[in-house]
C-alpha cells in the first residue's frame, strides 16, 4: 500500500517539475476556454435559458472542460503502449507491484499535480473574466470533488484499456487514435449535452466517456437533489468498477500472450 | 530547380512508404475525417436550437469553417517538417546537422523531411464542410470571386505555414516547445472557423494586430458572402489576404534563416 | 602537394550562460545574463595531406567534435583560418560538402523511414553521381559490406552494426576526397569492428580517400592510423606517429608468473608486485629499467617457476594515463605554445 502512495507522490512531484509545459498548457487551454465561451455567448445572444441550460451554465461549461483537459489527460495517453512496444514492460512487470496499480498510481500523481498547477489556476483566472455558476451548497461541492476523482479513475481505466491493444496489434497507435477520438465524441466535451438533441445527449450520458467528462460538470452547474447526486455518483462508481475488472482481465490475457510469444 | 526536384522525389518516397499498408492508411484517414468532423457536427446539432450566430447562418459559418479546416490540413501536410513535434527532435537528436552536410538547400530539405499524407483527412473534412455550406447558402458567384477563392486558400495555407516556420525557428534557441505559438496556429484555426466579430475585443485585437487571422478569414468571407461588417472596416480589407500571407511568409523565412545562421555560430 | 585540410590557429569559444534558479530566476535570466567563456578549441593548427588516414583522439570534452563540426561547415569558428579541399566550409557550404563525406556513429546519415535502396538512390541524385560511377561503387560496397540481406529494410529497423555498414556505404558513394568518421565502431562487436576497419582501410588505400578518424577505441587507431593527433582542453597535445608515442609512454610491462610452489613472500628487484593469487603473482616493470629476460633470469635464480607470460601495457591504459596524468604536458612532444 505504501508503494502505491509512494508512486503517487513521485509522479506528483515529477508533474510539478514540468513548469514550462504546465504553464504553456494552461495558457493554451485558457485561450480555448475564452474561444468556446465566446461562441456560446454569441449563440445564446441575450437568451437566458435554452433547454434548461442557462447562459451562465454554458460559460461555466466552457471553463471547466478546458480546466479538466490536462487533469483527465483525455485527449491522448500512450505511455503503456510505449512501454509495451519498446520492451520496457518487461522491467515494469518485474516490479513488486501490480502493473495496473502501478500505472494507476503514476496517473493519479500526474492528475493531482496537473490539477493544482494547471486546472485550478485556469479556472480561477477564467472566473475573473466571466460570471459563472458555482455549486450552491457544501454538499454539492463535496460531491463534485468526489465526482472528479471518480472521473479521473474512469478516464484512466479507459485509457489503460486502449493502451493494452499494443499487446495484440503493431498498429496500436492508430487504433488508439481512433478509440480516443471516438470517446471525445460521446464525452460531452464539445458542446454542453443539454444543447444536443435529446437522443444524443442521453446516449452520451450512458457512456463511460460522458460519465467521466460531463457528469461532474452537470453536478457543478445544476442544483441536483441528493437523490440525483447519489445517482450520478453511482453511475460513475459503476464505470470505475467496470474498467477495473475489464482492465485486469485484458491485462492478464495480454501478459500471458507476451510471456508465451516473447517480446 | 534541382533542389525542388529532389524535394519532390523525397516527398514521393515518403508517400510510397506511408501507403505501404493501404487498408490501414484509409482507415486512419476515415477515422480522422469522422473525429475532426464531429466537432462541426456537434456545433451544427447545437445550432439547431438557435437561429444564427452573430447574424450568420449555419451555412455561412460552414463556409469559413470548411475553408479554415481545408487550408490548415493542407498546410499540416506540406509544412510537417516544421511542426514542432518533428523539428524539435530533429534539432535535439542532432539530425539537423545531417541537412547541413548535404549539398542541398536546407529549407527545402526540411520541407521534404516530413510529409504526412494522413492529413488528407482534415483536408477532406474541410472540403466536405465547405461543400455542405454551399448546399445551405446561395453565394453570388462572380468571375472574380471564383478566382479569389483558390487565392484565399493558398493564402491561408501560407499564413498557417508561416506560424509553423516561426515555431520551428524558436527551437534553435529553446529546447522547450513554445506553446504560446500554438495559440496562434491552432488557436488561429479555431477562431477562423467562426465569424470573427463574435469574439470579444481582446481576442479580436490579438487576431487582427498580432496575428492578422481576421484578414485571412473574416473579411474575405464578408466579401464572398455579401455580409455586412458590424466592425465597419473599409471594403478593400477583404482583398488583403494574399498580401498579408506573402508578407508573413517572407518574415518567417527571414527569421528562419537568421535562426540557421545563429545555429551555425553558437552550435547545438 | 597541397594539403587537403589546413588548419591554422583555429579557435572556437562558446558562451555558456549561467542559469538562475527558480521562478524569480527565470525572470532574472531575461535581464541579467551572466556567462562563462568555454574555449572548446583553442588555437589548433595542423595539416593533413591527401590520402592520409589520421586518428584524432582525446578525452571526452577535449574539443574533437567541435573541431570536426568546424571542418564540416556545421560551426563557424571564432578565430583562425582553415581550408578544406580548397573551400572555407561554413561559407562555401554546398560546394565543400559536395566533395566530402561524414559518418557519425551516434546517429545515421540516412532517412529513417525509407528502405536502404531509396536512401542510396536519393544520395545518387543529391550528389549528382554519374550513373556508371554510382553503380560501380554501389555494387562494390554492397558486396564488401554485405548489405544485400537488408537492402529493403528501413533504417529504423536495422541493428547498429547494419546501420553503420549502410552509413559507410552511403558516405563513399560519391567518391569524396575527404571523409570524417566519428566513432564508426562504437557499440559494435569484435567481428563487426574488424569488418568496418577493413572497409576503411580498403577505401583509403584503393580509392585514396583521405580519412580523419575520431574514436575512443584505441585499437581502431592502432590498426588503422600511422599518424595520430591528440587533443585535450582544446589544444593539440601530440601530432605524430603513434608508435613513437607508445615507445615513450607505453613502457609498462607485466610479468605473469605461476610458481611451482607457494612462496609466502616474493621479492624481485626492479619490479613491483601487482597482484597475488595463490601461486600466481603478477609483477609490473618498466621497459626502460630492465629487460624481460633479465627479470626472468633473476626470478628463476631464487624461485621455481612453473609457467610465465610477458604482457605489454594495453594501449588503452597508456592513452588513459596520458589523459589523466597529463603526461604530454611540458613534454618535448607537447605541441602547445609555451605559456607566456
Amino acid at each position: 500500500m505504501t508503494a502505491f502512495f509512494a508512486t503517487i507522490r513521485t509522479s506528483f512531484r515529477r508533474q510539478l517539475t514540468y513548469r514550462a509545459a504546465n504553464l504553456s498548457g494552461l495558457a493554451t487551454n485558457l485561450m480555448f476556454a475564452f474561444f468556446r465561451a465566446s461562441v456560446l455567448i454569441a449563440l445564446f445572444n441575450e437568451k437566458n435559458i435554452v433547454n434548461g441550460l442557462s447562459i451562465q451554465g454554458a460559460i461555466t461549461f466552457a471553463g471547466i472542460t478546458q480546466a479538466l483537459i490536462g487533469f483527465l489527460s483525455f485527449f491522448s495517453w500512450y505511455d503503456v503502449m510505449h512501454s509495451i512496444n519498446d520492451g520496457q514492460i518487461g522491467a515494469d512487470l518485474l516490479k513488486p507491484m501490480n502493473f495496473f496499480t502501478y500505472w494507476l498510481g503514476v496517473d493519479l500523481g500526474r492528475a493531482l499535480g496537473s490539477f493544482i498547477i494547471r486546472s485550478l489556476p485556469l479556472f480561477l483566472i477564467f472566473m475573473l473574466f466571466y460570471k459563472i455558476t458555482l455549486p450552491d451548497s457544501f454538499l454539492q461541492w463535496l460531491v463534485f470533488l468526489l465526482s472528479i476523482v471518480l472521473s479521473e479513475l474512469i478516464s484512466f481505466g479507459w485509457r489503460f484499456l486502449v493502451n493494452l491493444a499494443a499487446f495484440w496489434s503493431p498498429n496500436a497507435l492508430g487504433i488508439g487514435r481512433f478509440a480516443f477520438g471516438l470517446s471525445w465524441i460521446f464525452s460531452g466535451f464539445f458542446m454542453p449535452l443539454d444543447l444536443f438533441p435529446d437522443w444524443l445527449a442521453n446516449f452520451s450520458r450512458l457512456t463511460p466517456f460522458g460519465a467521466s467528462v460531463y457528469l461532474p460538470i452537470e453536478l457543478f452547474i445544476n442544483s441536483l437533489t441528493p437523490g440525483e447526486l447519489l445517482q450520478t455518483v453511482f453511475i460513475q462508481i459503476f464505470w470505475v468498477l467496470f474498467f477495473i475488472l475489464i482492465d485486469q482481465l485484458v491485462l492478464s490475457r495480454g501478459v500471458r500472450k507476451l510471456v508465451i510469444q516473447g517480446g | 530547380m534541382r533542389s525542388v526536384k529532389l524535394l519532390l522525389r523525397l516527398i514521393r518516397l515518403q508517400i510510397r512508404s506511408q501507403l505501404q499498408y493501404p487498408a490501414s492508411f484509409i482507415l486512419e484517414v476515415i477515422s480522422g475525417v469522422i473525429i475532426m468532423g464531429f466537432y462541426f457536427v456537434a456545433f451544427a446539432l447545437t445550432f439547431s436550437r438557435f437561429d444564427n450566430i452573430g447574424g450568420w447562418s449555419l451555412g455561412e459559418v460552414a463556409f469559413v469553417w470548411g475553408l479554415a479546416e481545408f487550408s490548415f490540413g493542407t498546410m499540416d501536410m506540406i509544412f510537417s517538417g516544421f511542426d514542432y513535434d518533428a523539428f524539435g527532435p530533429m534539432i535535439r537528436k542532432g539530425q539537423f546537422d545531417q541537412l547541413l552536410l548535404r549539398p542541398v538547400n536546407i529549407t527545402l530539405q526540411v520541407f521534404g523531411s516530413r510529409f504526412v499524407l494522413r492529413r488528407l483527412g482534415k483536408m477532406i473534412e474541410g472540403l466536405a464542410i465547405f461543400i455542405y455550406s454551399l448546399t445551405l447558402i446561395q453565394v453570388e458567384w462572380t468571375a472574380f470571386k471564383l478566382l479569389y477563392l483558390p487565392v484565399l486558400v493558398v493564402s491561408q495555407v501560407f499564413f498557417f505555414g508561416s506560424l509553423f516556420v516561426i515555431g520551428a525557428t524558436t527551437t534553435f534557441w529553446t529546447m522547450e516547445r513554445l506553446e504560446i505559438l500554438n495559440i496562434f496556429s491552432y488557436g488561429g484555426n479555431e477562431v477562423m472557423s467562426y465569424p470573427m466579430h463574435i469574439f470579444p475585443r481582446p481576442i479580436r485585437m490579438l487576431f487582427t494586430y498580432v496575428v492578422p487571422a481576421i484578414l485571412l478569414s473574416y473579411y474575405p468571407a464578408v466579401y464572398m458572402l455579401g455580409k455586412t461588417d458590424p466592425l465597419g472596416a473599409p471594403a478593400f480589407v477583404s482583398f488583403l489576404a494574399p498580401v498579408v500571407a506573402a508578407a508573413m511568409f517572407w518574415l518567417a523565412l527571414r527569421f528562419w534563416h537568421f535562426g540557421i545562421r545563429n545555429y551555425q555560430s553558437s552550435g547545438s | 602537394m597541397k594539403p587537403i585540410i589546413s588548419v591554422q590557429d583555429l579557435s572556437k569559444t562558446f558562451k555558456v550562460y549561467r542559469n538562475h534558479k527558480g521562478y524569480l530566476g527565470a525572470f532574472r535570466n531575461l535581464v541579467d545574463r551572466k556567462f562563462d567563456l568555454v574555449h572548446a578549441v583553442d588555437g589548433v593548427s595542423f595539416e593533413v595531406q591527401p590520402g592520409e588516414l589520421v586518428g584524432y583522439i582525446g578525452p571526452n570534452g577535449a574539443g574533437k567534435s567541435t573541431t570536426i563540426k568546424m571542418l564540416t561547415g556545421l560551426l563557424v569558428p571564432t578565430s583562425g583560418t582553415m581550408e578544406v579541399d580548397g573551400y572555407l566550409p561554413w561559407k562555401q557550404r554546398k560546394d565543400c560538402v559536395r566533395k566530402i563525406g561524414a559518418v557519425f556513429g551516434q546517429r545515421t546519415t540516412l532517412w529513417w523511414d525509407l528502405p536502404l535502396t531509396d536512401s542510396f538512390d536519393l544520395l545518387k541524385h543529391i550528389y549528382d553521381i554519374p550513373e556508371d560511377v554510382f553503380i560501380a561503387n554501389y555494387n562494390h560496397f554492397r558486396e564488401i559490406l554485405d548489405l544485400d540481406p537488408f537492402l529493403n529494410t528501413p533504417v529504423r529497423s536495422l541493428s547498429l552494426g547494419q546501420r553503420m555498414r549502410a552509413d559507410l556505404c552511403a558516405a563513399f558513394l560519391h567518391n569524396p576526397s575527404l571523409v570524417f568518421l566519428d566513432e564508426p565502431t562504437i557499440g559494435l562487436d569484435v567481428v563487426a569492428k574488424q569488418r568496418i576497419r577493413d572497409f576503411i582501410q580498403f577505401i583509403n588505400q584503393k580509392k585514396g580517400a583521405t580519412i580523419l578518424l575520431t574514436t575512443h577505441d584505441i585499437s581502431d587507431v592502432q590498426k588503422l592510423c600511422e599518424r595520430v593527433l591528440i587533443i585535450d582542453h582544446g589544444k593539440i597535445l601530440f601530432d605524430g606517429k603513434l608508435a613513437a608515442l607508445l615507445a615513450d609512454f607505453g613502457g609498462r610491462r607485466f610479468l605473469n608468473v605461476e610458481f611451482a610452489e607457494y612462496y609466502p613472500e616474493v621479492h624481485l628487484k626492479d619490479a613491483e608486485v601487482v597482484r597475488v593469487d595463490g601461486n600466481q603473482v603478477v609483477f609490473s616493470f618498466e621497459r626502460k629499467t630492465i629487460s624481460a629476460s633479465k627479470l626472468i633470469n633473476r626470478l628463476s635464480e631464487n624461485y621455481r617457476i612453473s609457467d610465465l607470460e610477458v604482457q605489454n601495457q594495453p594501449i588503452e591504459d597508456t592513452i588513459r594515463q596520458i589523459y589523466e596524468d597529463q603526461l604530454l604536458y611540458n613534454h618535448p612532444y607537447d605541441k602547445r605554445d609555451p605559456a607566456p
